[in-house]
């Protein structure tokens, strides 16, 4: 083997953009190689996208401010030469699915690119089939981009970036948009170029699992330095460094990072969860496997009395004859904390606007506290029922985080005093009551979802229902909004999540609902549903790593684990303290 | 969300494989000649030329019916209004003093008793009704029928400037995503327990109003990463570049240019010439 | 601040496709957001007599976000869009267009500054001779008495006059006003002479079209003003809701904005 080639190199790059007071990336140092592919991970704000839009040249040629040091890609210096010279070069895949198609059918999509650069239109319409092949979206060339899944689309654009043959392909976020079947999609599109037709990669991702199973090298960016370069196996191995990154590590290495920790020496912490199951194969090969089974968990409370929610053989078709519901029945009782799963398309956003009579049923009832919801407004179920969707911004009208929290009171008529009272009361729960006179837009995204939570909290509903509330959230983010649940749980409140993060979950949910084609596949406590892999692989769902890993404890046994640290426990043979 | 994008006829007639440029033409014509007139039965015999092109190539009749039954309610109030009250508006044009009555209300009739309806205003009317009936029908006639690529690709060559062609196929790429974005903010309203029923109409302005302020506010967010991504597509907004589709004019492209051009000259020659086209002339008017 | 240890670059600020300043960018997303709003009528004005899409009531806050050439173009092809996709939502489709340009246009214009300085002298003439070719058609040609012609198109006449006088920079500087308050009052203001101005120019080609009788300029009189009142009201609820907003944000402004 010889020296690998130099693709892109970055020498003390640092970046200030033309507002900024800091710099965003700070004395990068990088060297890129031909056919690798490098994985970018740090929380949001670190610089991630700053560095990829660097390998382009938009930073800073398109942005403007200051620059420092010297990046080049395939010996051209992005500074020297124009963005549409270094285009050719480098292909971008962004993290939205929707803003980066362009065009109005996917042809025109791929050959965006190739008309600015004034490529001959026969050699554009060779290239058209090869990158629609190399993206398995063969056949699709005159689709609408809106006939297109998410992860078609992500994969459309993947297409239109390798049409311009680049030595580089940069992708930011790619899959953090998308369902499960979406992402891995993504991923599966994105291994094959680099593995089969060896173009280089460079991705910036908080999937860490797939990190760890995809990428040759990875950087870690926090603030805007780069502070460690390596291999999956030696940046996830450092558990604690991550943590205090605010990263999360895939959870096989979690797993045997605790159980290293409680005092059983694991040489070589794995980080892909082939390796994981492999350890524990070796162990129980040469007896060393002791799984201490776990103290029983406290068995579910089964509710009784009369269910808070309860949906009746429901049916609904929307206008264009989409079979959204087949017959979902259903019971939630007041205090649960229930989470619904599925792939996008399998009706859980379709289930649960019935609850507040945004849909009306085309066939069934739905009951609210006993009362049929027809006969509510969707004013009134709104003050009991609180519904949180995924983009805070579209649920902003107002031009202060106090009017905002008012709005709705206000038109409620409830008495001044009142709305005073319950405002400050929902804008503390949130920490958000020095921001009141704030203008919402002018706050980070994570404190705008607050402001829409805090809104909604004023309403004093008795079931509130987070949609989505971790897509596109850095772990951090998502943990925030998911301990908020938590909270409003513990005081009493009945807590509907829908996610795509069944990782998440374990410490907050105690039911699970899996949806796939418009019906209820399993409605399970928590410990059994993330058991039945059979059933979630049906319909692209994966469970957590730590559940494989418990699975591989026992022949006989299965031990109804969720989480890094249960099984940890359960082979390290105590309970495991501290942080995690 | 199945309508929001640039309907299509099914039909694969010899209009569909025309040029944009020539029924860009076309209903650039139709629709100065519809304006220009104002007998209502040359107006009426360009509207169901217009309406029968529509029908052979395939827009479908219920389109059609439907845009018919919308106008209805302008329709009936204009011919009612220019029916009673058109003899200032007949004298300007015709010189008639005394105009044609088709029915009077008897006299003894509260408030409308005595007032007459005449055959000349709801020939007027009828003019009005027709011409906008074909200003609109043309739309369907020209746009319905063309690819939204041969549309763009015409426009360039037509020497429409590149970047408006850019932001016309752009816009129709993202307007139906703003539409769904509409749709999800006035579903989070309501979901702060707005009752629309029982406000006042300016409060019911004030409030619904606010719809547009977080979808504008979206999209200008949504620029910001639009032109990242344009950006890395080497997008420079200039006309020198190539292009995936070619249009070029064919025979049927030519005959079509050729057909309106004359008809055009001769409807304008006719109007200005002698009169014809003009309100009462040729007499048609006593065929009603 | 950390000093970086690389060498400072001279950076090149070469910035995106512009039209007149306007970023082509801003300009689609615009022209999309009305070409969406067409589709969503006023409908809760309809007990008035008048439904308009709510997309009129920004046709002059695009144009103060852009300019006038950008926000011309928007408004243009946002409205033919809407006008391509459903016909029926325009009475007369060219005219839908052409006012919605005339309207952002006009509304870009009124800051009155630098190069542009005098662009409001010709736009009022091109006013003053729509009304004269609006009313005088009306007067002259038509037969309807002077006083119901001057009273059925208060709003054209105020629009112009509006337009024509210092209260065209005046509504502009309010819009640039810290205090969101006055930009509301700038807003309205604004709105209704954009409004009175753009009413006029599909009026004077409608009219040309259906010389409606005196009677139904006698039954506009009172209608006009109100329904502008309530375009007004969508105007400055959702321009100061979009302006504080955009300045929340720190969305560059392009060079030829008002607000």
């Amino acid at each position: 083997m010889g020296t690998p080639t130099l693709i892109a190199t970055l020498d003390k790059v640092s970046y200030m953009y033309p507002r900024s007071p800091e710099p965003v990336l700070k004395d990068i140092s990088l060297e890129i190689y031909k056919g690798e592919f490098l994985g970018v991970i740090g929380p949001t704000g670190a610089g991630k996208t700053t560095l990829c839009l660097t390998l382009n040249g938009i930073v800073p040629q398109f942005f403007g401010g200051r620059f420092f040091g010297h990046a080049t890609v395939v010996g051209l210096d992005t500074l020297d030469h124009p963005i549409s010279t270094l285009a050719r070069h480098v292909g971008t895949v962004f993290e939205d699915p929707e803003t980066q198609i362009t065009a109005t059918s996917v042809e025109n999509e791929i050959a965006f690119a190739l008309e600015n650069l004034k490529v001959p239109r026969e050699e554009i319409r060779a290239r058209i089939p090869r990158v629609l092949e190399a993206v398995r979206l063969e056949g699709t060339e005159k689709k609408h981009p809106h006939e297109l899944s998410g992860g078609q689309k992500q994969r459309l654009a993947i297409a239109a970036a390798l049409a311009l043959q680049p030595e580089l392909l940069v992708l930011d976020e790619p899959t953090s948009q998308l369902d499960p079947v979406g992402a891995q999609e993504v991923f599966a599109t994105v291994r094959e170029l680099n593995r089969e037709l060896g173009v280089t990669i460079v991705m910036a991702s908080h999937a860490a699992e797939e990190m760890a199973e995809y990428a040759d090298r990875l950087i870690l960016l926090a603030h805007g330095a780069l502070v460690k370069t390596g291999t999956p196996d030696e940046l996830y191995n450092a558990v604690a460094y991550l943590e205090a990154n605010d990263l999360r590590p895939p959870q096989v290495a979690s797993t045997f990072s605790l159980i290293n920790k409680a005092g059983r020496a694991v040489p070589k912490i794995p980080v892909r969860l082939e390796e994981g199951l492999q350890t524990l194969a070796a162990w129980r090969q040469k007896a060393q496997l002791h799984v201490q089974p776990p103290t029983a968990f406290p068995r579910p409370r089964i509710p009784s009395g009369e269910p808070l929610l309860s949906v009746k053989d429901l049916h609904h078709i929307y206008s264009n004859g989409t079979h959204a519901l087949a017959g979902v029945s259903l019971d939630i009782h007041k205090g649960e904390y229930v989470l619904i799963i599925g792939q996008n398309g399998a009706g859980k956003s379709t289930l649960v606007k019935h609850f507040l009579r945004l849909l009306e049923p085309t066939q069934g009832r739905v009951l609210v506290g006993g009362v049929d919801t027809r006969t509510l407004t969707v004013g009134e179920l709104a003050q009991r029922i609180g519904y949180v969707t995924q983009n805070p911004d579209n649920q902003i009208f107002n031009a202060t985080v106090w009017d905002e929290v008012t709005f709705a009171l206000k038109n409620l008529k409830y008495p001044r005093e009142e709305v005073v009272a319950r405002a400050t009361e929902s804008l503390e729960a949130m920490g958000l009551l020095a921001e009141r006179d704030q203008h919402p837009l002018a706050l980070p995204k994570g404190d705008r979802a607050r402001v829409v939570i805090a809104a909604i909290l004023a309403m004093r509903p008795e079931i509130i229902i987070f949609d989505e509330p971790t897509t596109g959230q850095d772990y951090r983010g998502a943990k925030y909004i998911l301990e908020i649940s938590r909270k409003l749980h513990a005081s009493g409140k009945t807590v509907i999540v829908i996610t795509h993060h069944l990782y998440l979950m374990p410490e907050y949910a105690e039911r699970v609902i899996v949806m796939g084609k418009g019906t209820i596949l399993l409605d399970a406590p928590i410990r059994q549903a993330y058991h039945e892999i059979e059933l979630l692989n049906s319909t692209y769902l994966t469970p957590p790593q730590a559940v494989f890993l418990a699975r591989a404890l026992g022949d006989r046994h299965t031990y109804p684990l969720l989480t890094p640290r249960e099984v940890a426990a359960c082979v390290a043979g105590q309970p495991i303290e501290g942080e995690i | 969300m199945s309508t929001l994008t640039l309907q299509t006829v099914e039909r694969d007639s010899f209009f569909t494989h025309l040029d944009f440029r020539p029924k860009l033409f076309m209903m650039a014509t139709i629709t100065i000649v519809a304006f220009v007139w104002e007998n209502p039965v040359m107006e009426c015999l360009l509207t169901l030329a217009v309406m029968l092109a529509c029908l052979a190539v395939g827009v479908k009749f219920s389109y059609i019916r439907k845009l018919v039954v919308i106008m209805l309610p302008f329709d009936i109030l204009l011919i009612v209004t220019q029916g009673f009250f058109a003899e200032a508006l007949i004298r300007s044009r015709t010189g008639q003093t005394a105009l044609t009555p088709l029915f009077t209300f008897p006299a003894h009739w509260f408030w409308v008793g005595g007032a007459s309806m005449s055959v000349e205003g709801v020939a007027y009317a009828m003019n009005v009704v027709f011409k906008t009936l074909t200003m609109t029908l043309v739309i369907p006639l020209g746009i319905f029928t063309t690819d939204v690529n041969t549309m763009i690709v015409g426009m360039v060559q037509a020497r429409i400037p590149y970047k408006l062609a850019f932001i016309f196929s752009s816009t129709l790429r993202f307007f139906p995503l703003l539409f769904e974005e509409i749709q999800s903010i006035i579903e989070a309203q309501r979901l702060r327990g707005l009752a629309f029923e029982t406000m006042g109409p300016v409060k019911r302005v004030r409030v619904y109003a606010k719809v547009a302020v977080p979808l504008i506010l979206g999209a200008m967010v949504k620029s910001q990463m639009l032109e990242v991504v344009l950006q890395s597509k080497a997008f420079s907004g200039s006309p020198d570049r190539t292009y995936l589709h070619e249009s070029r004019l064919g025979v049927g492209d030519y005959i079509l240019f050729a057909f309106f051009a004359l008809f055009f000259v001769a409807a304008i020659v006719a109007y200005f010439g002698w009169g014809i086209g003009r309100f009462g002339k040729p007499v048609f008017i006593n065929w009603f | 601040m950390t000093i970086p240890s690389g060498e400072e670059r001279k950076v090149k600020f070469l910035g995106g496709a512009a039209i007149d300043g306007a970023p082509v960018a801003y300009i689609v997303v615009l022209a999309a957001v009305v070409a969406a709003l067409c589709f969503i009528p006023f409908s809760v004005i309809l007990a008035l007599g008048g439904s308009f899409p709510i997309a009129q009531g920004i046709f002059p806050l695009v144009g103060w976000i852009l300019g006038p050439i950008a926000g011309a173009i928007a408004s243009g092809v946002g409205r033919l869009i809407g006008v391509f996709v459903a016909p029926h939502t325009a009475a007369v489709p060219a005219v839908s267009v052409w006012s919605a340009m005339v309207g952002s246009f006009s509304a870009g214009v009124m800051k009155s500054e630098g190069k542009r300085k005098s662009w409001w002298l010709p736009l009022t003439i091109f006013f003053i001779l729509e009304f004269l070719l609006f009313v005088g058609r009306a007067i002259v040609q038509n037969g309807v008495s002077p006083r119901a012609a001057f009273a059925g198109s208060f709003l054209d006449w105020s629009g112009i006059l509006l337009f024509a006088l210092p209260t065209r920079t005046l509504a502009a500087r309010w819009l640039r006003h810290k205090n969101i308050g006055v930009v509301a009052a700038g807003l309205f203001l604004g709105t209704w002479m954009i409004a009175g101005v753009t009413h006029l120019t599909a009026a004077m080609i409608t009219y040309f079209m259906s010389n409606w009788p005196e009677d139904v300029w006698v039954m506009l009189i009172p209608i006009i003003p109100v329904e502008n009142l309530f375009r007004c009201l969508v105007g400055t609820v959702i321009g100061s809701g979009v302006i504080a907003g955009l300045r929340a944000i720190g969305i560059v402004k392009p060079t030829e904005a008002t607000y």
